[in-house]
């Protein structure tokens, strides 16, 4: 009889693991509760403005903002697969060269893209629209669409449309870096013109930012064991001692939270983790031509188009020029990760099962220096990493856009 | 072998600082730092060699997480007199997880005498943080001090 209890209570003992004082401020920093609102974006006036996010609501989605009227934002990041293709790397009118990110995530972040080339999500909304493998559309197309469907929620938010009825002053398809015709076109427009059509389509990305911003980060079973661990009334989650031990070693010996730390599990930055390279792409620098590209860029928090009065911070102090750019890519976020393979800036990994190994190998980068040990993990160990990942899935939405 | 010597020379400022040997490698790669027990933490200090008495503060308190704000630098030399038209480069990082700093922070003379701003100061997370400042005045002298703090 006290044999049995002593066993069942052992058996407690072992569901109920005892986390220390630093474990649970780390895992603390880890659960949902502790994320914020998202940090205000000076440089878009209209961030956090419904109308605007309604309008960027119906553009996200608007196939007639592309070069074959096929392709919309959702198309790469669709609602019902955590805003993510389920493609090593992003097809729109082309194939690109990295893969498609989460967006909910981005808007706690000061960099988008894997290498951080934009400073504001409406900087970065505006990469897709001129990408050839992407929309393959021009931001004189986009003014055109504006104008044609969207003036009156666009006038009440920005003030007119300029007259584009003159195709000589405003040809059809002209985009400072697209194809040679379009190239040609933009460079034939008067700066006074160009500056007018910049401001349109700068709007246009601000718009979609607006509702990008509204976009939720749904609770994981992982919050849900925390709130019973940061002293909820049950009934609350439990983790299988595979997850328990899974998340001893994201925390411990893994060091994982080394950079998927806070409630987003990313710290935000850039690292070379030695990722292999894409055999068939082109060399790909990272973060550190994508510094360069963001401090380059018309339309960062420093240009013309910004309502920022001042500031611009992050990109006022970047780190440029530090070898540890090389290579190195945004960290993402991983909530949500098991749903939405396959992984890495080009999906150089088709499973979290080869993630976790190649954690355990940590192998040379094929370009910089990586950041990781070897862990030399068990195949317990890689196991059990595997199913505290997993218990990051996000919850179902409540509705579509949840 | 200059990334030798540039272990060395942090290894002889930690067991300076912090009553600590062998606190090599950090930053410079290769083994991560464990956080020794005895931390000096304090934020007004002679420099490594006391060619200088460094004070810094932060501008907003508490220290803010994953905010860009400013901190200043108050200079004095072994005299106590501010040392004023220096020029002081900032590094730093997280010796636990060998990264350095998100941010680029750079330091500018201010109006008052031995008074110095660093614009551009971010942490990314709580945990472990050095500072390290190179100071040259404008006479030639220059030092080091790293900083440590616990957010
Ligand atoms: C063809 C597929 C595709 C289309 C269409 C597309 N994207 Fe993306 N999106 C991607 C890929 C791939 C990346 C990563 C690109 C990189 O890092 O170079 C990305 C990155 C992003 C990011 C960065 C997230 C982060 O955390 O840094 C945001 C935000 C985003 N896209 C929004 C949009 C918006 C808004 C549109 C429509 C205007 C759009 N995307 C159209 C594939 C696509
Ligand atoms: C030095 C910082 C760092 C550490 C430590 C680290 N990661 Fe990562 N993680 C990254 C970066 C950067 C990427 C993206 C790399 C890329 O795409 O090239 C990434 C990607 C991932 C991904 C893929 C996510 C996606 O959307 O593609 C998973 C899963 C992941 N890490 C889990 C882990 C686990 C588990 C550990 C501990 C064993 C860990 N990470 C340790 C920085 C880190």
């Amino acid at each position: 009889m006290g044999a049995t209890l002593a066993t069942a209570l052992a058996l407690v003992a072992a569901a109920e693991p005892t986390w220390s004082a630093a474990d649970l401020k780390t895992l603390r920093g880890l659960w949902i509760g502790a994320l914020k609102p998202p940090p205000p974006d000076p440089s878009n006036k209209v961030a956090d403005n419904a109308k605007a996010a309604d309008l960027g609501r119906a553009l996200f989605s608007d196939t007639g903002l592309s070069a074959n009227g096929q392709v919309s934002c959702a198309s790469c990041h669709q609602p019902g697969h955590a805003f993510t293709d389920a493609l090593p790397t992003g097809h729109g009118v082309g194939t690109g060269n990295r893969r498609t990110m989460p967006i909910a995530p981005a808007v706690y972040s000061p960099w988008q893209f894997w290498d951080g080339r934009a400073d504001s999500l409406w900087a970065q909304a505006l990469g897709p629209v001129e990408n050839p493998a992407e929309h393959g559309f021009s931001r004189t197309e986009v003014a055109r669409v504006l104008a044609a469907r969207y003036s009156d929620a666009y006038e009440r938010l920005f003030g007119p449309l300029p007259d584009l009825a003159d195709r000589n002053r405003f040809p059809l398809r002209a985009a400072p870096g697209g194809d040679p015709a379009a190239k040609a076109a933009w460079e034939g427009m008067s700066d006074a013109d160009q500056i007018l059509i910049n401001r349109v389509y700068a709007n246009f990305g601000k718009a979609v930012a607006a509702y990008e911003r509204t976009l939720k980060i749904r609770p994981s079973r992982f919050d849900a064991y925390l709130a019973g661990v940061f002293g909820a009334p049950d009934p609350h989650a439990r983790l299988s001692p595979d997850e328990l031990a899974g998340l001893r070693l994201f925390i411990g010996k893994g060091q994982c939270a080394n950079c998927h730390n806070g409630p987003l599990l990313s710290n935000h930055g850039f690292a070379n983790t030695g990722v292999p390279a894409h055999p068939d792409l082109p060399r790909d620098l990272g973060r550190a031509a994508g510094v360069r590209a963001a401090v380059a860029d018309p339309f960062n928090c420093k240009g013309v188009y910004s309502d920022a009065p001042a500031g611009c911070e992050e990109l006022e102090f970047a780190v440029i020029d530090n070898p540890g750019q090389v290579r190195a890519y945004k960290v993402p976020s991983l909530r949500g990760v098991g749903q939405r393979a396959p992984y890495m800036h080009a999906g150089q990994f088709s499973s979290l099962e080869q993630v976790v190994d190649h954690y355990s190998r940590a192998p040379r980068a094929p370009d910089g220096a990586s950041e990781i040990k070897p862990l030399r993990l068990s195949a317990d160990e890689r196991r059990q990493i595997v199913a505290f990942l997993r218990t990051l899935d996000e919850q179902p939405a409540p509705s579509p856009h949840g | 072998m200059p990334q030798f010597a540039r272990i060395n020379r942090r290894s002889l400022a930690y067991r300076v600082l912090g009553g600590v040997a062998l606190l090599a490698v950090v930053l410079a790669g290769g083994v991560a730092a464990a956080k020794p027990r005895d931390l000096n933490i304090s934020l007004d200090r002679p420099s490594d060699r006391g060619v200088f008495r460094v004070r810094i503060q932060s501008q907003v308190a508490p220290i803010p997480l994953s905010r860009v704000h400013p901190w200043t630098v108050h200079l004095t030399d072994q005299a106590g007199l501010p040392v004023s038209g220096a020029v002081i480069a900032i590094d730093g990082g997280m010796p636990e997880h060998h990264h350095g700093l998100p941010t680029a922070p750079r330091a500018a003379s201010a109006a008052t005498p031995g008074d110095y701003l660093i614009s551009g100061m971010k942490f990314s997370m709580t945990g472990w943080w050095v500072l390290n400042l190179s100071i040259k005045a404008p006479d030639g002298r220059t030092d080091r001090i790293t900083f440590n703090m616990v957010l």
